[in-house]
């Protein structure tokens, strides 16, 4: 279990990226959902032992985080948000070197697990390639492969899918929610459905603070009945805005479709619709945003 | 449009800190170069750092560095929106090629123009600059930045930029175009010294890219004052060197436009990747092990650390050994190499050729590649401590398990190895070397001790220091521009008096050991490894810190670091540290205690300083009337491992003076322990300062004229532990050297120890130079003569020695007896000896021949057997010439004498000459063309025979014209002799150059050679050789040889009053007819320049078969004064006019081809001249050997058309 107890980090220069956060992820897979900004990279460093927060305390199972980061790391995995690759170096010979630095030091040993991670993620007849010539998604399926090495009991995420095309996201969730129920993943992202599909539980982070944590379905529950949609033309848009606590507008065939909240029935011809995790996030940061 | 995108980019280049940072540094190297009095480039001392030639020699290097600058900001303004990706949107827009090309082009360029006027300012800033000497300063002349900027700099500066920025067009590369750069600066280098040759200095003028050849070849024979205010004129060759260089930067510019690439890049690089990587959809989905299996969980961390560490260090080497960079850093390193092993091998002084003995290719690599190390390990430290940043890869790298050291021990380790492989590199380009000049007597040995193995330390060292400061600095540019400045630092720190070997952790000068084939490195590599040793332990300590303040994860900021310092440092690191510093404090302490307490701690400021209190001290008792030694008895005795040397001896004392003395001045050289000293009848004063061992005694009842007294003493030369500077090198393992002024004291004072070097002496206050007295023929000023003041003696010595050497002293060996494992032997002479003399004992092979009544010996290392034939021979040709010419022979022996190559000369003692194994004895003749050197220096030292050891001028100008001037003669005569004179043009050639070159560097006034001062060789070996060769041509050799004969007959073995060059002018005076007085006095007494010059040369055949030949010859003679302005004067002279077939010093020519040789009177203008020659010359000019003094000796011959 991921313990995080009252985590505020402040840039030099006075930004504050995290602000008294405390958080309790348990086993299993945990999606930290929040706009650009929110603080979820910093918040994903500090956990990944990379940077040390102004005050606060981190916690997993019993290793304390911020004074023995090299004992986490031994039981780390970790894809980050933005990562590059070495010019010239193969697919292979970079994961294989990464299972030295996670302490495989045996080369036969270290061979069948790269292989192993290779096919497993679908990278084994471009092991030979250089990983600079790979594309965004194959990217990403060989930074997880690396954050498996050595069967680590955290893996963080960082924004895994953001830039993915359709096919190639989806292909990398399905990676991920193969890893097993005993670990504890923490998957940061800004795209609702990735928490939606995978994660049994999760929080919103927004403006450096949690500001829901739930399991979705009980979030979604929270909504029921209270979420309405109607379409319209986007010049009626700014009059509903003012008449109605909107939760969130998309663009369909030219005109908008439009979600409010409501405990009751808002008239205007809106009609009853089931809350789904969107709704729970978007409705979130506009209460946030209010307050 | 080309205008606006020229401003846009102008404006953008600007606003980049590239501009800015390259900007300051350029400025402050160049501030520091012209600012810093002691620092020289190019310019000869005495030029003045404001100077218009020291201006344009700082514009021309500066213009060879600005291939990286200028290449940096063009290829940059192309390249960069390939690199960004906003290439294809420009390429959208209605931009055509050839305004973007050009436009970017010129905007950039115009950014490299600015760049340059930062060096331009500096120049004019640092040699204002207040601290300088004003005597370093001279008027103010704007122009001269303005011609420095336009002429020299801006058309090379053009050029390359132009060059880069096509190449760049056509690689689509940074990385490419630098390569680039670097091959042609390798080809550069190359080829300047392959055509670094006199005869081909025209034409490298023409053709040579960075103008230096033309600028050089323009300005060649400048004096001092032309150079302090003139910039050569922009015509003839110079003129038409700009232009090519400016035509040839066009020209690329031009190419760039049909060879330019860009356009369809961003299609290109993108399809390219496509048709590689298959679109990942079309990848079939494969049945997947589950994921646990596969991954067993880490093993425990403590058996992965060693393979962690191999990893990553075979890691980082595959990085580097991977980098174009590296191959192209090493391929320059190893042309440079090659290049400087080459030349000092090929061109030795007198353009002799040595074989190239691992002794002298070392110095040579530490010489030449001693940069490259600094720049790779510079440069790499940066790229790898940086690298997982640079690719954001560092946070999945730094979120794994592996502790922090094997992130730091691998990037040391590997900076290390490659700074190896740079000196394995090395060693493969000397032995290379070796073998292509068929030397075979690899000595693997010498390279491991001598060079790999210090160097390998000293390489670590380096290389930790690099990345310390990369671990310490917030980006890369600020960690290369700490280790540049750190590299200042120990290049200009000693300069100003910081110099002990303990503030400079990895200097690459502080370790250096002298080497020796006959000493091997003797006892000097203890000092160098003490230092290593301290090295090593500040070495850990910055390793143990590396580690502590490693960054890792996000945490760049410092204070979090510095924090967790203490922390971290407990535990292995701790003690790593703790070791570190232990060792370096230790053997610190050991360092200190040998170079401060056992030895005293000196600086070159504190010994000039010293110098100077010395001269304030002591110079005022140069005129007390003193004693003459008339006799010497010692007793050396030399323990080389101890590096001990003990000396007793007892002087005779006569006062010749005709006056009473009441006080006997005794002078020890600084360095001498004196353990007993006492002069009979005399007290020693206790006021003077034992800081100069210098002492004053006192008669009880004065000294009377014709009386005798004995002085005694116990001195002992010797050094305990090692020094930080100026190890003692005369007593030594293998090769003891020592002069009397070394063991033994001197009567009175003279300036033999004062400071000279003027800019020197007005540091330390002395606002005036040092001259000789005038000279004055009145005999009261005659009364010293000028070596140090001293006398005729005989010679009593006794030296003892180790038994497995030779111990060798002027004067006849009367006794040689080994026993108690010591060998002693007893000299006497049978001549008197000038009281200056030489000791030495070494393990030596001799070759003794008994010519003619005399024994002609070499002692030679058993390394060096080459030239020992050809020195006896030399040897006995200068016998029979000397002594059939001047006078008989003074002793029945003539000895050269091997020493090591701590110092590179040969001396003429009484009958003996120590002779430096650096200097001739490595001389390769196996090319017959080669100048004949080690005769020509046998035939000098043995000349000295009667040129100093039997008449020695007084302490006055001109003295050295009777020793130096006339071995100089006497050597080319016997050189005549052997080599014909058709083959001593080049000699005179090379004698001609040397002079005019050098008197461009006369500091303080050039003498004519009567009054010459003794520390201007240029004038009495360089000009003595020219005027005394011309003399004998004009008057007769038997002429000048009768002149001598009667000078010796009238000075030889007397003592008081010396002679002085004003006997030497009369009685070549008296020898000479009428119309030569005059010459004579040119000659001696002025300083004459000629400037012949044949203009026209052509030649038709006759009806009789023969040949009209009519030259147009143009002439002038200058008298110069003291600081090179020139005042013209008729000339009415015979010269010779010589036809030829072939070019006159050139390798094939000789007596055959000589078709006419005759005295023509030539006078001042131009005049026409006709011969009929038997057969057609292909060659004709005038003075065509090189007789005169002529400032452009180039033009006296042409081809015949």
């Amino acid at each position: 279990m991921l313990i995080i107890e009252n985590l505020t980090h402040v840039y030099p220069g006075g930004v504050k990226a995290l602000d008294e956060v405390s958080l309790t992820v348990p086993r299993g897979m945990f999606g930290l959902l929040g706009p650009n900004g929110a603080g979820k990279s910093t918040l994903m460093r500090i956990v990944a032992t990379l940077q040390a927060p102004t005050s606060g305390f981190v916690r997993f199972d019993d290793i304390d985080v911020l004074k023995h980061p090299e004992a986490l790391r031994r039981t780390l995995g970790y894809l980050p948000q933005d990562f590059g690759v070495y010019p010239r170096v193969t697919a292979q010979d970079m994961l294989d070197h990464m299972a030295v630095l996670k302490g495989f030091a045996k080369a036969g040993e270290r061979r069948e697990l790269v292989e192993g991670l290779l096919a497993q993620v679908n990278l084994w007849q471009h092991r030979k390639k250089a990983l600079a010539g790979f594309s965004g998604g194959m990217r990403q399926r060989f930074g997880i492969a690396q954050a498996l090495i050595g069967a680590p009991s955290l893996i963080i995420v960082d924004e895994p899918t953001a830039g993915l095309d359709p096919e190639e996201r989806q292909r990398f969730l399905n990676l991920l929610s193969e890893i097993g129920e005993n670990m504890v993943v923490v998957l940061s992202t800004h795209i609702v459905d990735d928490v939606a599909d995978l994660c049994p539980r999760m929080a919103i982070i927004a403006g450096g603070r949690i500001v829901r944590e739930g399991a979705p379905q009980a979030l979604m529950a929270s909504l029921d009945g209270r979420v309405w949609v109607k379409t319209v033309d986007k010049i009626d848009m700014e009059r509903l805005r003012q008449r109605h606590e909107v939760i969130s507008t998309r663009l369909f065939a030219g005109r908008t479709l439009v979600h409010v909240l409501a405990d009751h029935d808002p008239g205007d011809g809106f009609a009853p619709i089931a809350g789904g995790l969107e709704d729970v996030y978007f409705s979130t940061l506009s209460a946030q945003a209010a307050a | 449009m080309l205008l606006q995108v020229a401003g846009f980019e102008f404006r953008y280049q600007l606003r980049q800190p590239l501009f800015w940072i390259l900007s300051a540094i350029l400025f402050a190297v160049a501030m520091l170069i012209t600012g810093a009095g002691s620092l020289s480039i190019g310019s000869a001392s005495g030029v003045h750092r404001n100077s218009p030639d020291l201006v344009n020699q700082l514009h021309l290097i500066f213009s060879i560095f600005f291939m990286f600058v200028g290449t940096a900001f063009v290829a940059g303004s192309v390249l960069k929106d390939d690199e960004t990706g906003f290439g294809p949107i420009l390429r959208t827009t209605r931009l055509t090629k050839f305004d973007y090309l050009y436009g970017r082009f010129a905007g950039a360029f115009a950014v490299v123009c600015v760049c340059l006027l930062g060096v331009t300012a500096a120049s004019l800033l640092g040699g204002m600059a207040f601290w300088l000497d004003p005597d370093l300063k001279g008027p103010f002349l704007p122009g001269a930045y303005a011609y420095g900027y336009l002429v020299m700099a801006l058309p090379n500066v053009f050029f390359t930029a132009a060059a880069f920025f096509t190449l760049s067009t056509v690689t689509r590369s940074m990385g490419w175009t630098f390569i680039g750069v670097i091959a042609f600066l390798v080809l550069y280098v190359i080829t300047s010294i392959a055509v670094s040759r006199p005869d081909l200095a025209p034409i490298v003028a023409r053709w040579e890219p960075f103008g230096s050849g033309a600028y050089e070849f323009a300005t060649r024979y400048w004096t001092v004052s032309e150079r302090n205010s003139l910039n050569p004129p922009v015509a003839g060759v110079l003129l038409f060197n700009r232009l090519f260089v400016l035509l040839l930067g066009a020209g690329f510019l031009v190419l760039a436009y049909p060879l330019s690439r860009l356009q369809a890049a961003g299609v290109k690089a993108d399809a390219a990747r496509r048709s590689t990587w298959p679109a990942s959809a079309e990848e079939p989905f494969r049945p997947k092990p589950a994921l646990h299996p596969a991954a067993p969980p880490a093993p425990p961390l403590r058996d992965a650390a060693w393979a962690q560490m191999v990893e990553r260090t075979r890691f980082d080497m595959a990085h580097v050994f991977k980098s174009v960079a590296f191959w192209a850093i090493l391929a320059l390193g190893m042309a440079n190499a090659v290049a400087i092993l080459w030349t000092i091998t090929s061109d030795d002084r007198y353009s002799g050729a040595v074989w190239p003995v691992t002794r002298i290719l070392i110095p040579a690599l530490e010489g030449g590649f001693a940069i490259f190390p600094m720049i790779i390990a510079g440069y790499f430290a940066g790229d790898l401590v940086w690298r997982d940043r640079d690719r954001r890869m560092h946070e999945i790298i730094d979120a794994t398990p592996a502790p922090d050291w094997t992130f730091v021990l691998p990037k040391i380790a590997a900076v290390t190895l490659v700074l190896w492989a740079t000196l394995l590199v090395s060693v493969a380009a000397a032995v290379g070397i070796q073998s292509s000049k068929g030397y075979t007597d690899f000595e693997p040995a010498k390279f491991l001790i001598w060079y790999l193995v210090p160097h390998a330390v000293d390489f670590a060292a380096l290389a930790i220091l690099a990345v310390f400061f990369q671990v310490l600095s917030p980006n890369k540019f600020v960690g290369w521009g700490v280790l540049l400045v750190w590299f200042v630092g120990v290049l200009t720190l000693p300069r100003v008096g910081w110099e002990h070997g303990l503030l400079f952790y990895a200097s690459p000068f502080q370790s250096r050991m002298p080497l020796s084939d006959m000493n091997g490195l003797g006892a000097f590599w203890i000092g160098p490894w003490w230092f290593r040793l301290y090295d090593a332990g500040l070495g850990l300590l910055l390793t143990a810190l590396c580690y502590a303040l490693w960054r890792r994860g996000a945490e760049s900021r410092y204070a979090p670091r510095f924090a967790r310092l203490p922390a971290r440092l407990r535990g292995p690191a701790g003690v790593m540290a703790g070791l570190g510093l232990v060792t370096a404090l230790g053997a610190g302490a050991f360092i200190l205690v040998n170079t401060n307490v056992w030895n005293t701690y000196r600086t070159k400021t504190s010994n000039e300083a010293w110098q100077a209190d010395y001269e304030r001290a002591l110079l005022r008792y140069e005129t007390v009337p003193q004693p003459s030694v008339v006799a010497v008895k010692l007793a050396v005795s030399i323990h080389p491992h101890q590096r001990l040397l003990e000396t007793k001896g007892v002087y005779e004392l006569e006062n010749r003076t005709g006056q009473p003395l009441r006080e006997v001045h005794v002078r020890f050289d600084r360095d001498v322990v004196v353990c007993a000293l006492s002069i009979q009848g005399a007290w020693a004063r206790t006021a003077a300062d034992p800081r100069f061992n210098y002492r004053i005694f006192t008669f009880d009842s004065p000294m009377l004229p014709g009386e005798k007294r004995t002085l005694s003493f116990t001195t002992q030369a010797a050094q305990h532990g090692f020094r930080n500077r100026d190890n003692m090198t005369s007593v030594v393992d293998n090769g003891t050297f020592v002069n009397s002024e070394e063991i033994a004291p001197v009567i009175g004072m003279s300036r033999d120890m004062l400071l000279r070097d003027h800019a020197a002496r007005w540091r330390q206050g002395l606002k005036y130079d040092l001259h000789p007295p005038p000279l004055n023929p009145n005999p009261a000023a005659r009364q010293n003569s000028y070596v140090g003041h001293v006398g005729w003696t005989t010679a009593d010595i006794t030296v003892t020695t180790d038994a497995d050497q030779t111990p060798i002293a002027p004067g006849y060996k009367v006794s040689d007896i080994t026993q108690n494992g010591r060998r002693t032997a007893h000299f006497v002479t049978e001549a008197p000896i000038l009281q200056f003399f030489s000791v030495q004992s070494a393990r030596y092979l001799v070759k003794t021949e008994r010519y003619k009544g005399v024994d002609l010996s070499v002692y030679y290392d058993p390394h060096h057997p080459y030239n020992v034939e050809r020195m006896e021979t030399a040897l006995k040709a200068s016998l029979d010439y000397y002594r059939a010419n001047f006078s008989p022979y003074q002793f029945r022996q003539a000895r050269v004498v091997e020493f090591p190559d701590y110092a590179r000369f040969a001396q003429s003692f009484a009958g003996t000459f120590p002779w430096s194994e650096g200097l001739g004895f490595i001389a390769d003749y196996r090319d017959p063309e080669k100048i004949d050197m080690v005769t020509y220096i046998a035939a000098h030292e043995f000349a000295h025979q009667w040129w100093a050891h039997q008449i020695v001028g007084a302490d006055q100008q001109g003295a050295t014209s009777l020793s130096e001037t006339l071995a100089q003669y006497s050597a080319l005569q016997v050189m005549r002799n052997l080599y014909g004179p058709d083959k001593i043009r080049k000699f005179l050639k090379f004698e001609l150059d040397s002079y005019l070159r050098a008197r461009g560097g006369e500091v303080l006034e050039e003498q004519p050679l009567y009054k010459v001062e003794s520390d201007q060789g240029y004038i009495h070996y360089r000009k003595g050789s020219l005027v005394m060769y011309r003399l004998a041509d004009e008057i007769g050799e038997d002429k000048v040889n009768a002149a001598l004969r009667s000078l010796l007959a009238q000075y030889a073995f007397k003592g008081a009053p010396y002679p002085t060059s004003l006997d030497l002018v009369h009685a070549l005076r008296a020898q000479a007819p009428a119309d030569k007085q005059q010459l004579i006095t040119d000659l001696f007494e002025m300083r004459t320049l000629y400037d012949v010059k044949t203009t026209a040369a052509a030649s038709k055949r006759r009806p009789d078969g023969r040949y009209d030949v009519t030259l147009t010859v143009s002439a002038a003679k200058v008298y110069a004064d003291g600081k090179g302005k020139v005042l013209k004067t008729p000339m009415a002279e015979d010269l010779w006019i010589g036809l030829f077939d072939a070019k006159p010093g050139s390798g094939k020519f000789g007596p055959k081809n000589v078709i006419a040789l005759e005295k023509r009177p030539i006078h001042s203008g131009v005049q026409t001249i006709s011969f009929i020659a038997p057969r057609p010359p292909t060659w004709a000019g005038a003075d065509p050997y090189n007789e005169l003094i002529d400032r452009n000796s180039d033009d006296n011959l042409l081809a015949v058309k």
